[in-house]
């Protein structure tokens, strides 16, 4: 829908002298004002109007808006255009868009180019109008050539094998296993341990409702046992993985006596490797004296006590929490580990439960009991839980007095920062997640790893659980702490994302990848050498040995293209000639544009 | 990876401040003394914020709260600010969680009069009320049997109340219970000053000495005259937070001061009646026309008493207040046996001037000195201890304020 106030002034060039080689339609975009407020897009659209193979040029408010698209797609049909070029945002923003735009046009997508003249322009010479123009203007020269010289591609279908493999057999890996059996995939859960469960299954009684983590192993167990989709391979560790998107061989090996290996086809792999607990050092808030433990260890004394809790064969009559142990540390692990604070809370309500009258400090620094969890807290407190807040700079000391009791001092902010001792039975060091060493499977499969260690997702809420690297998911704590039921929540991601490519039988993958000229080829062997994908064999052409390119391995980065000495390899979408007609027309710009601005 | 700054949790952490040790269960234990809401406290501080008489001299209650939930019991005993707090309830009715915490303070009231005493005396009287009716009653039963014991002729014809009990059995048995309540207060009051002044940093230079002089008497005369007598922050700092500008016959601090007065008052007779009758001026318990000023002290001060009781029963019975809306024990014992005492004192009045002496008369008698020994040998150890204790921390509170103005002056 076209508004009153959008400003469309339009230029349509047809039928002059003689036939244009290509019909191609350009639209500069204003972005609100994003653009428009630091280049003069109507100069940018002036500028291009004259040249002989654009058909149609016009400069609009916002090019991503519905109606915008339907002028393109009606201008696309009415004038026959079989080139598009739109001078906008990122092409990271909007390149769906506009391929969609096209392929409903009729004009095949990669007859479409993403020009950016806002990150490149305008955000960036804010304070310089005309020489942000110009640089606009060059750059949508290029984009013309570009598309000038453009050919329709097709996207690379690929035939996918309906199964997965599960690496960890944690809870996240365990519910994604069922879950994918469930889809009708074929699954292969691998688990380096000689049982599955994981963490999970060696607690009690587990927040929010203190179902026992134990017992819903158990159940998980029971039905991964009873899914016959499933195949479970214990004590065994991925060990290499060859072949393409969509079909991955790996090969698995068994730590039996001898060692035995296993290979599987599978059409993608869910990594579910999850956590290690941050064992602090000794000496750190007292760690090593007797009487100070960390909440792995007092978990396991509290899920093994069913009354009152006893230490050294002592009743333990106060206990004393210090959160943010091993998290949010300004040299160390700065994150949150997001599931300590409600696991602390909730394991200091059952101890309440089993003595009431057992007295609880706990000394935080933030409280994180989210969502529907404080509602724990509430109750912790009800219970008579005392919570105390100690400054970042001061953190507690945890000793033994001279006469052998162990006594906490903190600093209480809301008593007006008054130092106090807490004469104390148990001190629990609130220690969270830590990444879990794994750096065989980490370089194995190329998994991104984050600053924190722990691995990266593409993108944190549109893409959770995917990675870069083509049909390799992520789900539970490999990719940053998270409690058992957002742990669940991701492996059931990674499930939906695993069965949204597999079950279809085919992928469509993006056509942008090398091409080689085997007539030209000689074979030096640099392409293959410098690829990082191994997409790049040597085969025998007419008696003569000549590179090939795996479609489905390459990833179009061009690398390659460029170490070719013979320029055999092209880039589909940015070949030599594009390229070159870029800069011609980028260079051309610039100097028709210094005389005119002048 | 090594945490933050292991070498600072490896000293012996903040120094420079005197560290206080909690007390677990604190909290529950002053639950005994009726803060059973306060646990609800998030440490938010609207109650400070709101209340009349919060100054930078004594803010409360959050801190104080804060004190019982930690379990820091020694700082607890040692604040003024318990004292500072006359119960108007604003505090109560702004709170976002209902923690009460008017309630609160006075259950650390309560809590501090049996901290202050050594006898657990007055602990059980608060945490038992069915056992400390009992000590009450058996008490005052206890005095009456004693008295009884040395009880004479009742004389029909003229009103003979010394020939009844003899006069020096009532003398020595006062004076032996008032020598025990002193020794009690000063042993109560020593434990307070004490805590107090390590907390607020008082030395006895401060309110002795060349310099320390005037500010101890300026204090004597702030904490005696103008606030205990005078009643002014009950009257002026609460004034706003008085429920629809009550009239001044229904105002708190008036029904409160009417009963002090009215105390005082018939104390000061008392004494007069016994200096009058050791310099020979006059035999107690002979009649007197009303205009007599020993006699027209006592009426009026009687007269004031009952006023004052009676209508603190009134709202609390009818919880016609917002501090009167919640009654422990220990405020219906005080308030029963003042108004007992106070009732049966007139009651002792109207027989001696009915003409004829009533038989009624001289059992009234000695239940009404039965009942006073019983409320004063209580005095240390229940509700009217306060009397004793809100004095000595407006001494403090008057200390704290004059330094806070030569602070702020230099």
């Amino acid at each position: 829908m076209t508004t009153d106030h959008e400003p469309s002034d339009s230029t349509t060039v047809a039928g002059e002298s003689g036939e244009p080689r290509r019909r191609i339609g350009v639209y500069v975009c204003h972005c609100g004002g994003n653009i428009s407020d630091y280049v003069d897009v109507a100069a940018v659209r002036d500028a291009v109007a004259g040249d002989a193979e654009v058909v149609h040029v016009e400069t609009t408010l916002f090019a991503c808006s519905d109606a915008t698209q339907n002028d393109m797609i009606e201008m696309i049909e009415s004038q026959h255009l079989d080139g598009l070029v739109v001078a906008s945002c990122s092409p990271k923003l909007h390149v769906p868009t506009f391929r969609a735009v096209s392929r409903r046009a009729g004009l095949n997508p990669f007859e479409y180019t993403q020009v950016n003249i806002r990150e490149q322009c305008s955000w960036v010479h804010s304070d310089d109008r005309a020489g942000a123009t110009a640089k606009a203007i060059g750059l949508v020269r290029a984009g013309i050539a570009k598309t000038a010289h453009s050919v329709p591609l097709e996207p690379i279908t690929v035939e996918t094998t309906p199964s997965a493999l599960v690496v960890g057999a944690g809870v996240a890996g365990m519910r994604a296993a069922t879950g994918l059996a469930d889809l009708g995939l074929r699954v292969y859960l691998i688990e380096r341990a000689a049982t599955l469960g994981g963490w999970v299954d060696r607690w009690g009684p587990m927040y929010p409702n203190g179902a026992d983590g134990h017992q819903l192993i158990e159940r998980l167990r029971e039905q991964v046992a009873t899914r016959d989709a499933i195949t479970v391979v214990t004590n065994a560790e991925l060990v290499a993985k060859s072949g393409n998107f969509g079909n991955y061989d790996v090969d698995v090996r068994v730590m039996s006596d001898p060692p035995t290996t296993q290979r599987f086809r599978v059409g993608s792999i869910v990594v579910a490797t999850g956590f290690d607990t941050y064992q602090p050092e000794v000496g750190e808030y007292g760690y090593g004296i007797d009487g100070v433990v960390t909440l792995a260890e007092f978990k396991e004394l509290v899920d093994a006590t069913p009354g009152p809790l006893r230490v050294g064969g002592r009743p333990v009559r106060t206990v004393t929490y210090i959160y943010c142990v091993g998290s949010r540390q300004p040299d160390g692990h700065q994150y949150c580990s997001r599931y300590c604070c409600a696991a602390t809370v909730h394991a200091s309500i059952t101890v309440a439960d089993h003595d009431a009258d057992v007295a609880q400090y706990h000394l935080y620094r933030d409280i994180r009991t989210y969502g529907k969890l404080e509602l724990l807290y509430q109750e912790s407190r009800r219970r008579g839980s005392v919570y105390m807040k100690f400054p970042d700079d001061t953190p507690p000391a945890v000793r033994r007095d001279d006469a052998g009791h162990l006594v906490v001092r903190t600093t209480d902010t809301l008593t007006e920062g008054m130092a106090v001792d807490i004469p104390t039975d148990l001190v629990v060091l609130v220690t969270g997640m830590v990444p879990r060493e794994n750096h065989d499977l980490t370089s194995l499969l190329k998994l991104p790893v984050g600053g924190d260690g722990f691995y990266n997702e593409i993108h944190p809420k549109l893409r959770p659980v995917e990675t870069v690297v083509d049909g390799v998911l992520i789900a539970g704590t490999c990719q940053g702490p998270k409690n058992s039921f957002e742990s669940v929540a991701s492996g059931l991601a990674a499930v939906a994302q695993s069965g949204a490519t597999l079950l279809k039988g085919v992928a469509e993958l993006d056509p942008l990848v090398v091409n080689v000229d085997q007539d030209r080829c000689t074979w030096c062997g640099a392409c293959q050498e410098v690829c990082p994908y191994g997409a790049i064999d040597r085969i025998v052409c007419d008696g003569r040995e000549v590179a090939t390119v795996n479609a489905l391995s390459c990833k179009g980065c061009g690398g390659c293209a460029a170490f070719c000495a013979n320029e055999a390899i092209e880039l589909l979408g940015s070949t030599t000639a594009q390229i070159e007609s870029m800069i011609d027309g980028m260079l051309e710009g610039s100097a028709r544009d210094e005389e005119l601005m002048v | 990876m090594m945490s933050l700054d292991v070498e600072k949790t490896a000293a012996p952490a903040p120094l420079g401040k005197p560290v206080a040790v909690v007390t677990p269960g604190l909290l529950s234990d002053l639950a005994r003394f009726g803060a059973t809401d306060v646990s609800a406290c998030f440490s938010c501080g609207t109650c400070t914020a709101v209340c009349p008489l919060v100054d930078n001299d004594a803010t409360f209650p959050r801190r104080i709260i804060r004190y019982g939930q930690l379990g820091l019991r020694d700082e607890l005993l040692s604040s003024k600010e318990l004292w500072t707090c006359y119960h108007c309830g604003l505090c109560t009715e702004s709170c976002p969680q209902s923690a009460d915490p008017a309630q609160y303070m006075a259950a650390a009231r309560r809590y501090a009069i049996a901290g202050y005493d050594r006898t657990r005396l007055a602990r059980t009287l608060y945490t038992h009320p069915v056992v400390g009716a009992g000590v009450a009653t058996v008490l005052a039963g206890v005095f009456a049997l004693f008295l009884y014991a040395f009880h004479g002729e009742r004389s029909t014809t003229s009103f003979q109340l010394f020939r009844f009990i003899p006069e020096g059995v009532v003398h020595w048995t006062g004076v032996a219970v008032m020598v025990l309540v002193a020794l009690a207060a000063l042993s109560g009051i020593v434990t307070m000053v004490a805590g107090i002044a390590r907390k607020e940093g008082v030395a006895w230079r401060d309110v002795w000495g060349r310099v320390g002089r005037g500010h101890g008497w300026s204090a004597v005369w702030s904490a005696g005259a103008v606030e205990s007598l005078g009643q002014r922050r009950y009257r002026e700092d609460c004034a706003e937070a008085q429920t629809d500008r009550e009239p001044l016959y229904r105002r708190r601090w008036f029904i409160h001061a009417m009963t002090m007065w009215g105390f005082t008052g018939l104390l000061l007779a008392t004494m007069s009646d016994y200096a009058l009758s050791v310099v020979g001026l006059r035999r107690t318990g002979t009649p007197e026309p009303i205009w007599y000023p020993v006699r027209l002290l006592g009426t009026v001060a009687g007269v004031m008493l009952v006023y004052g009781v009676t209508l603190m029963l009134v709202n609390r019975l009818g919880h016609l207040n917002r501090a009167s809306r919640e009654s422990a024990a220990s405020d219906w014992l005080f308030l029963t046996l003042l108004w007992v005492v106070a009732v049966s004192g007139f009651l002792v009045e109207l027989s001696l001037y009915v003409g004829t002496a009533p038989a009624w008369g001289y059992w009234i008698f000695l239940f009404h000195v039965s009942v006073a020994l019983d409320l004063l040998v209580l005095l240390p150890f229940m509700k009217f201890a306060h009397a004793l204790y809100r004095p000595v921390a407006l001494f403090f509170h008057s200390l704290a304020s004059q330094s806070t103005r030569v602070t702020t002056d230099a």
